[in-house]
């Protein structure tokens, strides 16, 4: 199958140091493909890498095959929780042309409460951004990124602050855009149940070393108690060291 | 112009208004208020949703060191539109340049700037005042009614529609880099070129609203309606409309002020909308709950 994406000897430096060094990874078209490690061992910074946010060396290929589209569900949001928006407002922002602040159009609305339907908050769609708990704001960001379907999809840490079964429509999500789309996704986890329920492929990054394979290979069951449970408050993603 | 200074000094006088509103800059001053209001007003949702208040304190000073250049290379006191905005754009473009470059707090890199068009403009004051009275110089700093022209209606008319036909074009656009620049970059949205842009037609609506309101409390038009409108918002249609209503409410307010006790024009708008300010505050308590 065609790789989407390829990483060629990426190296990503914070104060002089490496946090991810000459990291080479193919991503098939297509596939989910899931990031584990410690916390701090460059998971965020490789997606942050990806979309080209911060500076690295080597090179970052991705082979679009019908025009592109990223999706993203960052693992912070930092919005201004006091900023009057709703959230059918926030997420008409990239579905209709027409000012928000004009008011949401009838399609864009239909659209939107489609979208909410699918992570569990229907009805939602007037209530303030703000005014969202975390794991409710989580699956507004889930509606978000995978609506139109992208051809790359990346998590990072999507399950922090959901509940076991909205982590369970998540996964059913990202297995649907999959085969329905062909979406290809780069998902960042610590939740071993999650990363089993989706995984084709993982690659586990710390310590300097970066070894890729299937699930058993990579996360052996007598091995799962190692990984860190996710963090209930998440720090800004991506590092700093400006645009690529 | 010269008909509708006309038709407002009859409908003055068959009103039984004051004989100070019969005067056709009191006509001038309704006029300049109603679009900028809307302007200043309109903006000031986004200043404060991309959190630039202390950006546009900034840029508000700047205008006024724009000013005393002007004055000091020989423009006109009373129109030195293109030292201001060149000034302004000159500042705005290096601070948002200078703090995406360095790994500096925004409030920082504002703060430098700040203080060098402070001390910039201090010099050069000293300079315009051989040329002109300290209080010609007073009148432009903190607005007068008296010195806006008819030609000044019109740059502010021109300069409503283009920001207003540009931020319509752009507006989902800067509220999505508001909410999440890296959200904003991952779907496409060109988020430093926004950024320019928000700066450009700030300075473009500042420059414009200098002669009403005066360089110093340009910024405190900017700012303040927005703060007020949050107080009372639930939404982005809310931001917005409220924004607008107060600006405009408390501008025909300060203006009436301003005409019967002859207090400076920019003075009783921006008391009018900070005492606004106050009076809401207590709606978001309610709603917090």
């Amino acid at each position: 199958m065609t790789a989407l994406l390829e990483l060629d000897a990426v190296t990503v430096r914070r104060a002089g140091r490496p946090v991810l060094e000459r990291l080479c990874l193919t991503v098939p078209a297509g596939e989910i493909h899931v990031l584990v490690g410690p916390n701090g061992a460059g998971k965020s910074t490789l997606v942050a890498a990806l979309l080209g946010q911060i500076r690295f060396e080597g090179a970052i290929r991705l082979r679009f095959r019908r025009g592109g589209g990223i999706g993203l569900v960052p693992q912070a949001f930092a919005a201004d929780p006091t900023l009057p928006i709703t959230v059918a407002e926030f997420l008409a922002l990239t579905r209709q042309r027409m000012p928000v602040c004009f008011g949401v159009t009838a399609a864009a609305r239909r659209r939107v409460g489609e979208l909410l339907e699918r992570v569990g908050l229907d009805g939602m769609g007037g209530r303030r951004l703000g005014e969202l708990s975390g794991g409710e704001l989580r699956r507004v960001l889930i509606a978000n990124a995978v609506d139109p379907a992208p051809e790359l999809l990346l998590c990072d840490e999507p399950a922090t602050g959901l509940d076991p079964e909205a982590v369970e429509r998540l996964d059913g999500i990202l297995l649907d855009l999959r085969a329905r789309a062909g979406t290809t996704a780069v998902v960042v986890s610590h939740d071993p149940t999650q990363v089993r329920r989706i995984a084709d492929r993982v690659t586990r990054v710390g310590s300097g070393a970066i070894r890729t394979g299937s699930v058993d290979q990579i996360m052996p069951v007598d091995q799962e108690s190692t990984y860190t449970a996710p963090s209930p408050a998440p720090g800004r993603a991506g590092a700093t060291g400006g645009e690529r | 112009m010269s008909g509708l200074y006309l038709w407002w000094g009859d409908l003055a006088r068959g009103l039984h208004l004051p004989e100070a509103f019969q005067y056709p800059f009191v006509a001038r001053g309704i006029v300049a208020i109603l679009l900028l209001a809307p302007l200043l007003g309109g903006l000031s949702h986004l200043v404060v949703a991309r959190r630039l208040a202390f950006f546009s304190t900034a840029l508000g000073q700047a205008a006024l060191t724009g000013l005393t250049i002007g004055v000091t290379i020989g423009e006109p006191l009373n129109a030195a539109y293109a030292s201001i905005f060149g000034f302004c754009l000159l500042c705005g473009v290096l601070m948002v340049y200078v703090r995406r470059q360095v790994l500096l707090p925004a409030d920082t890199v504002v703060g430098v700037f700040m203080a060098f068009t402070l001390g910039l403009g201090i010099c050069l004051l000293v300079a315009a005042t051989r040329q002109f009275n300290i209080h010609q110089i007073e009148a432009v700093m903190f607005g007068s009614l008296l010195t806006v022209t008819d030609a000044d209606l019109l740059v502010l008319a021109i300069v409503a529609v283009l920001v207003g036909a540009g931020l319509f074009a752009t507006y989902n656009l800067v509220l999505s880099d508001c909410l999440s620049p890296q959200l904003a970059r991952a779907q496409g949205a060109p988020t430093a070129l926004i950024e320019y842009l928000f700066v450009v037609v700030l300075t473009m609506a500042i420059t414009a609203s200098l002669k009403v309101i005066g360089a110093l409390l340009v910024e405190a038009m900017v700012l303040v309606p927005a703060a007020a409108a949050r107080n009372l918002a639930r939404s982005t249609r809310g931001y917005l409309a409220w924004s607008v209503v107060l600006a405009v409410v408390t501008g025909v307010a300060g203006l009436a002020v301003s005409t019967l006790w002859r207090v400076p024009t920019g003075g009783a708008v921006v008391l009018a909308l900070c005492l606004c300010f106050f009076l809401t505050l207590p709606a978001r308590a309610l709603r917090r709950a």
